[in-house]
């Protein structure tokens, strides 16, 4: 056994194309600088990735990787993975379970997959025997399968692996990286660069043991994180509700608050008799029978998995019921069955789909039919009504997709690419920016949600900003806010309705979610004090690495990931017109609860006060000058002047 | 004498315990020296601590006389009692699990909510945290 430190991170090169592969070991001030996990896999991804790459082509890179605190009891097996979106955009994701760790104790914080094979693989790392194995046996299997089929081939219990199932094989729309059986990340498009690689799995197991800089006083620190977020002594009220139940619970609470988006979003509320019976209550009594973790995570159940007890699908089993399922596969498309409802979420997991691509997109499709710009000769003879459909052609479709058979084919573009294709107007009734769907949070009550889905620059995602509620902050001081960098009016802040300081408290969600994200550690986790407070996680990362970075130093090391993103996107030629909420969020109002749209009058001030809190020009969104001088990114500014970018 | 008991439906298979016990003795964390490892078997849906150990923690973090693993189980799969008080503790959990789903996942005395049994019309504080 060696004995690893987290000072230096290694990244491993794998080139598909030949075969060949190299270690790397990065210098050891990137650690201090970019810190790890998104960090890292954001720089490499800026300097290696040059603009115009076809993201399909040998030349885009998937990075892999973890950070510092990873293989630490505090990582919770977060993964990071970065490439180029097929949508031209950044694409990063986060994923949890086992695989971060065990890559860690091989011996590499990194894995950077070049190149394209030209027949089925898979990636074998142990320790630092690195093969190139043949996968033409699992091409095509289902993420379960392919589990099943890799456990008894590689007989070490500990092994662990990510693989992708049929919809990334297929290049599906948002299809994700799975592993764990449950446990997916990469929405914005990393499934579909894997699957274009022809890389089925990757396997790691390692031997290697990690070595806190000081044990002490990473155990003293330890201590300190664990009490704001174990369910028995958290300040946050949501902690224990969230950490067992799961978010679930709030569906019968949203029909009243007006949070659920109904019916493709035309409404925000929805039956109570439904909502009721797709909430966590039911699920927990009924269906689940079994916690599961990821790797480390102090909270005891937030994932469960679940069998179907009785009815037409006797016997499903499946993992994973949160927050995104009765949303996307409930009230969007007008699906009060949770038999259903668990059986597409099961199936989305067993094909390696996105959740929120076949919610949207369903409900996308179901408003067309019911306008008629989609007829059951586009369906195949399905009626797709809400709420009226036929269930076992809506399950079979689910396959389609996966397989891009017959319709199946048009909805697993997504639902921007489908409207584009189909046209008609169609383009109205798809909530979806930069070419990616909605998440589960509702917009138009939340203003900063609405911004940040906006902005973001791998287009709607909740990791950016969770939890966008306030953890708490009655429990620091306003001195003590000021010290920790955060110039805020709180109040109007978390004033949802009022556009007012949204921006400024979008960019303290980013930057601060940022470094959860690049410890890295999980951002459900964001409880109590620490959205505000980060000194627990500071303390940690000190102790694991020795580094002795500065407060404010950390900090900037979140906003230079943001500004990285953001970097990113400019050079491919994306601003501020990008920056937009889709058209139904936009233009229609929702009366009932005195929601306004969210139009340019109301935007625009908003995005002006984000940019220009960020330093940014407020019409290429191209960051300026002298930010990149402060964040010491001023290699960028060569890079960005050859490609034509004005950088004033 | 004082062991440490493990209620195996409850255990979710996080590895905190193996992956905080690895480290005592020599400060690294490797999951392989841990005298308590999770055996992972059918699929992710069995998750079964193996302790091979007799209580006595090379060093406790949490300052008391509860062994490590004990103290940081987050669903309460792990506890530290008498032969006798571990059977009254798992009969009280095999109780408390019919009685509501929730215990179905966490033990009742890592609850932090009062809740209350069918027929009772108090609510019941949780139970207090046993070794």
């Amino acid at each position: 056994m060696r004995i690893r430190e987290n000072r230096v991170q290694t990244v491993l090169r794998v080139d598909l194309s030949d075969g060949s592969f190299s270690k790397e070991e990065l210098p050891e001030e990137w650690t201090g600088k970019y810190i790890g996990a998104r960090g890292i896999t954001s720089r490499l991804l800026y300097d290696e990735v040059k603009k115009g790459t076809d993201p399909y082509g040998p030349e885009n890179i998937l990075y892999i990787g973890t950070g510092p605190l990873d293989g630490l009891p505090v990582g919770m097996g977060r993964l990071s993975m970065a490439c180029k979106s097929p949508r031209g955009t950044v694409a990063e994701g986060s994923a949890g379970g086992f695989f971060g760790p065990e890559l860690r104790r091989a011996g590499y914080e990194y894995l950077a997959i070049k190149g394209k094979s030209d027949k089925p693989v898979y990636l074998y790392i142990e320790n630092d025997n690195i093969e190139i194995r043949n996968a033409s046996h699992l091409w095509g299997l289902s993420t379960y399968e392919t589990d099943a089929a890799l456990r008894f081939e590689i007989p070490d219990p500990d092994a662990q692996f990510r693989y992708i199932g049929p919809a990334a094989e297929n290049l599906v729309h948002a299809a994700t990286i799975m592993g764990n059986l449950n446990s997916c990340g990469g929405r914005a498009g990393c499934g579909e660069i894997m699957g274009s690689k022809k890389l089925k799995a990757i396997v790691v197991r390692g031997h290697n043991g990690i070595k806190p800089h000081d044990y002490d006083a990473f155990v003293d620190a330890y201590k300190v994180f664990r009490e704001r977020v174990d369910i028995k002594t958290s300040r946050d009220m949501w902690t224990p509700v969230w950490n067992t139940y799961g978010a679930p619970v709030l569906s019968r609470l949203f029909p009243d608050l007006g949070n659920l988006m109904t019916r493709n979003a035309r409404e925000m509320t929805w039956d109570a008799e439904k909502a009721i019976n797709i909430s966590s209550e039911n699920f927990m009594d009924n269906y689940a029978y079994k916690a599961k973790a990821c790797w480390c995570c102090p909270a005891p159940s937030c994932q469960k998995l679940y069998s179907v007890p009785s009815g037409k699908y006797k016997g499903f089993k499946g993992g994973n019921y949160w927050a995104g399922q009765p949303i996307a596969l409930g009230s969007l498309i007008d699906n009060g069955n949770m038999d259903l409802m668990l059986v597409i979420s099961g199936l989305c997991n067993q094909y390696g789909l996105d959740i929120f691509h076949i919610g949207f997109t369903l409900g996308w499709a179901m408003e067309c039919f019911e306008e008629g710009i989609l007829t059951k000769a586009d369906t195949e003879g399905m009626e797709l009504r809400f709420g009226t459909f036929d269930e076992d052609a809506l399950v079979d479709l689910i396959g389609k997709i996966a397989r891009k058979e017959g319709f199946g084919e048009l909805l697993s573009l997504g639902c921007s690419e489908a409207a584009k294709r189909i046209g008609k107007g169609s383009d109205r009734f798809c909530l979806s920016v930069k070419g990616q769907e909605l998440e589960a949070i509702a917009e138009r009550n939340l203003l900063m949600v609405a911004l940040g889905v906006a902005v973001s620059e791998v287009g709607p995602d909740h990791t950016r900003w969770y939890p966008p509620y306030p953890c708490n902050p009655s429990l620091i001081t306003k001195d003590e806010l000021s010290n920790l960098g955060i110039d805020l009016d709180l109040r109007l802040a978390f004033d949802t309705r009022n556009p007012a300081e949204k921006g400024k408290l979008l960019r303290w969600f980013t930057i601060s979610r940022a470094i959860v994200e690049a410890l890295p550690s999980c951002v459900f986790l964001v409880r109590d004090t620490l959205g505000l407070d980060l000194r627990p996680w500071w303390n940690l990362f000190k102790a694991a690495t020795g580094f002795d970075l500065e407060y404010q130093e950390l900090l900037k090391a979140g906003e230079r990931l943001m500004n990285l993103d953001r970097l990113f996107n400019v050079r491919e030629g994306f601003g501020r017109q990008d920056d937009r909420v889709p058209y139904r969020i936009s233009h229609e109002d929702v009366p009932k609860f005195g929601y306004k749209k969210i139009d340019d009058n109301l935007l625009n001030p908003m995005l002006d006060e984000y940019y220009a809190s960020n330093g940014w020009d407020l019409d290429t969104t191209v960051p300026s000058f002298a930010k990149l001088i402060e964040l010491d990114l001023e290699d960028t500014v060569e890079d960005l002047w050859a490609n034509g970018i004005k950088v004033k | 004498m004082k062991r440490i008991y493990i209620i195996e439906q409850l255990c979710n298979g996080c590895r905190l315990c193996e992956t905080f016990c690895s480290s005592l003795s020599k400060g690294v964390f490797s999951g392989q020296a841990g005298r308590i490892r999770i055996l992972k078997l059918a699929g992710e849906e069995k998750d079964i601590p193996m302790v091979n150990c007799d209580g006595t923690c090379i060093r406790s973090i949490f300052d008391d006389r509860r062994p490590t693993c004990v103290g940081l189980c987050p669903t309460g799969a792990l506890y530290f009692a008498e032969h006798e008080q571990a059977v009254e503790v798992r009969r009280q959990y095999e109780e408390a699990r019919k009685e509501h789903s929730i215990f179905k996942f966490l033990a009742p005395w890592r609850w932090p909510f009062p809740w209350r049994r069918p027929g009772e019309k108090k609510a019941r504080s949780a139970e207090k945290e046993i070794e």
